[in-house]
């Protein structure tokens, strides 16, 4: 804000004034309009001018004064510059010793006797030189023709400084301080003048009396009946005071729900820690593909889990190993062809994909259409940083019914993506075991670019025939941290878990 | 995703006109492998798992003249009968590295191997080796000059001091005890290939070494050269779909340059093949109702024809349908639903194609997601900050506020995530610890889940859903978070009884459980000085913490 403008409104704090302060502002408030020179303000205010400096920078700081502040130059003659003038400039004085004496001519023994002493003398040799009025060699003469009384500006220039004379002749000034006989100084005035807050705050010696905070003792006193409370800075700065308000990925949670819920999905939930079978084996996933590794798929110690249902875990063995599903004749397709293990199906492991709850979704048998979501968290054996945590969120999505078709799942990642403020997709071919199509959809990040953010696809035959479904069922996981991160702008996975109170509250960026 | 570093002139060698980067760019768009990077001649190609026949120069090419148009259908393969080889599986291999597919290839009349053919099959067959032989653990690779071997060749279990020859990185003759105790690669494969004091030996009917799988080829018999005519390409697993999946892959690079095949027949005690099934290609059915039924729309029996020959495969109309002839390197066709997906994804996708199908109702969130947002709203209304914190939390904050039963990771990423929170206090406490610089008072509380041993449920621990509320200020105190404990049950119109209890992490007797119908549905208490001091906070705290999932069904039967 630069000087004279008044402040904005915006902030209040109480306003106390000093009894020097009170003085010096009631001695401007005479004053309205004008700048009055800090020393006459002392001098009216009958007040040391180290104290009337003080209250006028504080005045200041509390926005009840103004400072116009001018700088000028003031030029004095030096110690020297005073000899000068008052004996003489040390050429003039050479020239008048060389006129006066009987030869026009000085000699060592007579340049002694004229009083200039080394420095002077040797100034006044170069000059007089550097003038032409000097001969060269010893003894010194003047230059036939040079006249005894020459014409010096600076011996004007001395005259007038010494005067107190205020515009002396510029080049006459720098002439004298290249030589060392004057100098010029910066002298700063400072003048002051009421803010029109100050010209209407109280100063008179009643204003001492104003009342302060109003406490309960004073309220019980009656004391405030005949008295006034001391007006506020209300516009001074307050504390800060921050409060809660919502997390901010929980409340995008919140809102993306509500699109699908509008989209007619309801909500299902699973454990975070499965079984190897409801993970991966129902998934159609074969027990050694390489997201299965301890590399990808974090486990747990000390725990023992539970095989599924008999019926339904001979099915999915069946569909596992290339042959028909018990009570039917064909095989759905090759299988992976390979042994299916058993005990790997009850291996506890933590949740890796919400396609989990997908499928135990679908071991309800529940009846088409139906239209299931579930958003959560998952796990994967991941090193912490920018752009990945061994924690993250899927949004997990069936739509299962007659007509259920890849362009429905398309359709619905574009209104997805649409309603959270994503206007540019792309969608690419993909693989997921136990999808067939599988799709992948990329949404644009302001810095990282193209990122796949929406996988899916329609879930395989060996995936619904042993759950019993019987109506194609279009599924997506769409990785819901990335998505949140495009939409509320970040570049760091790990500001999702932010608990910096500060950041939270809004008290820092 | 697998990627592999491919020569864009040896990819636009296959085609007629040289398309170059970007249009390459843009016709790979549409399938499972897109251009991630490189300059000049490298393209740097990332594929899918199912399709890694696009991750080299041979199989890209032949894709991009399906796209481009250059040459469609199923790529010709010329099959001149058997093969002057044949292999015999021994018994003694049975328990350690059963099965065994194998192919001959030959060049066209008059050419011979390639030294850029040969680099391109061998950089084939070690991305083959990682992927699809999961670090030759299912599968793993040979190339073999033919003109070099006399067969049959034998697969045997052999002792290794009668196993002897020249490694293909060596000069001089070692036995396979000298291989396995010192090379390199027998330190990182060895476990696959040996069975106490002996090993796996490929051996031709010379008696030669052709190799020790899965680990190394031997010089001589088992190294092909630019130059050599006819190769044995073998692969050595433990499944069988995937050593054929190997060798119809590995197949693929010399049948884009003209190579023709040959069937190896092989025997063992357990089956016998003529060698066909790995040259030959598949068969799928495929039908109109099947398309509409899984593309959601249906599509013009003419355009299947041409989508699907453009996909390279082979098409044959049936009365109801067709007849789809598969390659063998393309062992993601498995089914017909897998050949829709080959229609739908040549004729693109687009987001305006997408539909969004209507729904008559609207849906709803779970009753437990609808109980949480409850308390949630609650918590934010008292003025306490919400929180969002990891279920994985510190081996040191576990021990350190006494709750040894938190469920143990077994392959942690680090100690920061070592263990599953079996309750909230656990984040609570990391937060306030964190934010020791903010300043007091501190007032927040977390809706969330946290894991808990019970034993013969069907993983050996139940996922329950928590609320918890830490309070840090100079007169923080069990008071004020019995009063909050109080104060939630009163929003459903409830109260609970207050018993005392010893809880981790808080000061003996100053801590104290609320049941309700004679279960504990809330844990508080005044947070031990100990504790306290090795987080650095300088004030009191308390804490206050409820069982959602408990709670939730007693206050649903109380309505």
């Amino acid at each position: 804000m630069a000087e004279g403008e008044e402040r904005p409104p915006d902030r209040g704090a109480p306003l106390a004034l000093s009894g020097p302060e009170r003085g010096v502002l009631a001695t401007l408030q005479r004053f309205p309009g004008e700048s009055i020179p800090e020393e006459e303000v002392a001098d009216r205010a009958g007040l040391p001018l180290d104290v009337v400096r003080g209250s006028l920078q504080r005045l200041r700081a509390k926005h009840l004064t103004l400072l116009e502040e001018t700088t000028r130059d003031r030029t004095r003659l030096t110690r020297r510059g005073e000899e000068a003038r008052s004996e003489g400039l040390p050429e003039r004085r050479l020239i008048r010793a060389i006129a006066e004496s009987p030869h026009k001519a000085l000699d060592a023994t007579e340049i002694d006797a004229s009083g200039l002493d080394g420095e002077a003398r040797s100034a006044a040799i170069g000059i007089l030189r550097r003038r032409r009025l000097l001969e060269d060699g010893f003894p010194f003469r003047l230059k036939d023709g040079a006249s005894e009384t020459p014409e010096m500006p600076e011996e004007r220039g001395l005259r007038e400084i010494g005067d107190g004379v205020e515009d002396v002749d510029p080049d006459v000034v720098k002439l004298l301080v290249r030589r060392g006989l004057a100098s010029v100084d910066h002298v700063s005035h400072k003048s002051w003048r009421p803010s029109e807050e100050g010209q209407r705050v109280p100063t008179s010696e009643d204003a001492a009396d104003l009342l302060g905070a109003l406490t309960p003792a004073l309220l019980a006193s009656d004391a405030w009946r005949t008295a006034a409370f001391r007006p506020y800075d209300v516009r001074a700065a307050v504390p800060y005071s921050g409060g809660a308000r919502p997390h901010p990925y929980l409340d995008w949670l919140r809102e993306f729900e509500e699109i699908l819920i509008g989209l007619g999905f309801s909500q299902s939930e699973g454990p975070l820690l499965e079984t190897e079978f409801w993970n991966a084996d129902v998934l159609f996933m074969p027990q050694e593909h390489p997201a299965r590794s301890i590399h990808d798929v974090l486990s747990v110690r000390g725990l023992h889990g539970r095989a599924p249902p008999s019926e339904l875990l001979e099915r999915v063995v069946a569909v596992h190993e290339g042959r028909p599903i018990p009570g039917e004749t064909e095989p759905l397709g090759m299988g992976w062809r390979y042994p299916y293990d058993r005990a790997v199906a009850a291996r506890p492991v933590l949740r890796s994909q919400t396609t989990a709850v997908s499928a135990r979704f679908l071991a309800q048998h529940p009846t088409p259409p139906f239209r299931m979501y579930c958003v959560d968290r998952n796990f994967r054996y991941d090193p912490v940083d920018a752009t990945h945590h061994i924690e993250f969120g899927q949004c997990e999505g069936v739509l299962g019914e007659e007509s259920a078709s890849l362009r429905h799942l398309i359709g619905i990642f574009r209104a997805l993506a649409e309603a959270i403020g994503i206007r540019e997709i792309r969608i690419r071919p993909s693989y997921f075991p136990f999808t067939e199509p599988s799709i992948e959809a990329y949404v644009r990040h302001p810095r990282l670019g193209w990122i796949e953010a929406m996988p899916g696809g329609m879930f395989r035959p060996e995936v619904l025939r042993p759950l019993g479904i019987e109506v194609p069922v279009a599924a997506w996981g769409i990785g819901i941290t990335r998505l949140a991160m495009v939409s509320l702008g970040l570049s760091d996975i790990r500001e999702l878990f932010q608990d910096d109170l500060a950041r939270l509250t809004g008290q820092e960026g | 995703m697998p990627r592999a570093t491919l020569s864009l002139r040896r990819i636009e060698a296959l085609l007629p006109s040289r398309p170059g980067r970007a249009r390459v760019e843009e016709l790979l768009f549409v399938s499972k492998a897109q251009v991630e990077g490189g300059s000049g001649d490298e393209l740097l190609v990332e594929g899918t798992a199912d399709r890694l026949d696009l991750l080299t120069e041979s199989g890209l090419g032949l894709y991009l003249q399906g796209a481009t148009g250059s040459a469609v259908g199923l790529p010709p393969v010329e099959r001149v009968g058997a093969s002057t080889i044949s292999i015999e599986v021994d018994a003694s291999v049975g328990p350690i590295r059963p099965d065994l597919a194998a192919v001959e290839v030959r060049p066209p009349a008059g050419q011979t191997l390639e030294s850029e053919l040969l680099e391109e099959a061998i950089r084939f067959q070690e991305l083959l080796h990682a992927t699809l032989g999961l670090d030759r653990r299912l599968a793993s690779l040979g190339i073999y000059p033919i003109e070099r071997i006399r067969g049959p060749v034998r697969y045997a279990l052999e002792p290794l001091d009668a196993v002897r020859f020249v490694p293909l990185d060596g000069d001089r003759e070692i036995d396979a005890t000298d291989f396995f105790g010192h090379h390199p690669m027998a330190a990182r494969y060895g476990a696959l290939g040996r069975r106490d004091d002996r090993c796996l030996v490929l051996r031709d009917a010379a008696g030669a070494v052709l190799s020790v799988p899965p680990i190394l080829n031997s010089r001589g018999s088992g190294e092909a050269r630019p130059g050599d005519g006819a190769l044995l390409l073998e692969s050595t697993g433990t499944r069988p779909s995937r050593v054929e999946d190997a060798v119809g892959l590995l197949s693929l690079v010399f049948i884009a340059h003209g190579w023709s095949v040959a069937e190896v027949p092989v025997a063992g005690p357990h089956h016998r093949s003529d060698g066909s099934g790995v040259v030959r290609p598949r068969s799928v059915q495929l039908s109109p109702a099947t398309i509409a039924r899984l593309a959601g729309a249906e599509i013009a029996p003419a355009e299947v024809t041409r989508l699907l020959e453009a996909a390279r495969l082979g098409v044959h109309p049936l009365p109801h349908g067709w007849r789809v002839e598969v390659p063998p390197w393309r062992a993601d066709i498995l089914a017909p639903v897998d050949l829709v997906e080959e229609l739908v994804l040549a004729r693109g996708l687009r987001p305006e194609d997408g539909i969004v199908p209507p729904s008559a109702t609207r849906g709803r969130r779970s009753p437990e997601a609808q109980f949480r947002a409850h308390v949630s709203d609650r918590l934010l209304g008292l003025g306490l900050i919400p929180l969002y914190t990891p279920v994985l939390v510190s081996e040191r904050m576990t021990t350190l506020a006494g709750r040894a039963a938190a469920v143990t990771l077994a392959n942690p990423v680090s100690d920061q995530f070592a263990r599953m929170r079996d309750s909230l206090q656990l984040s609570l406490l990391g937060v306030l610890e964190r934010n020791v610089r903010h300043g007091y008072p501190q007032r927040f509380s977390e809706v969330g889940p946290v894991l808990v041993v019970a034993n013969g449920s069907e993983s050996g621990a139940d996922t329950r859903d928590h609320a918890g509320v830490l309070l840090a200020h100079d007169g923080a105190g069990f008071a004020e978070v019995a009063a909050l404990a109080d104060y939630l049950l009163r929003t459903f119109g409830t109260a609970g009884v207050r018993e005392p209890a010893e809880l981790p992490g808080t000061i003996p007797g100053r801590a104290a459980v609320l049941r309700l119908a004679g279960e504990t549905v809330a844990e508080m208490g005044e947070i031990a000085p100990a504790l306290l001091r090795e987080l650095r906070v300088p004030v009191p705290a308390a804490w206050v913490e409820w069982d959602l999932s408990a709670l939730r069904p007693l206050v649903e039967r109380a309505r």
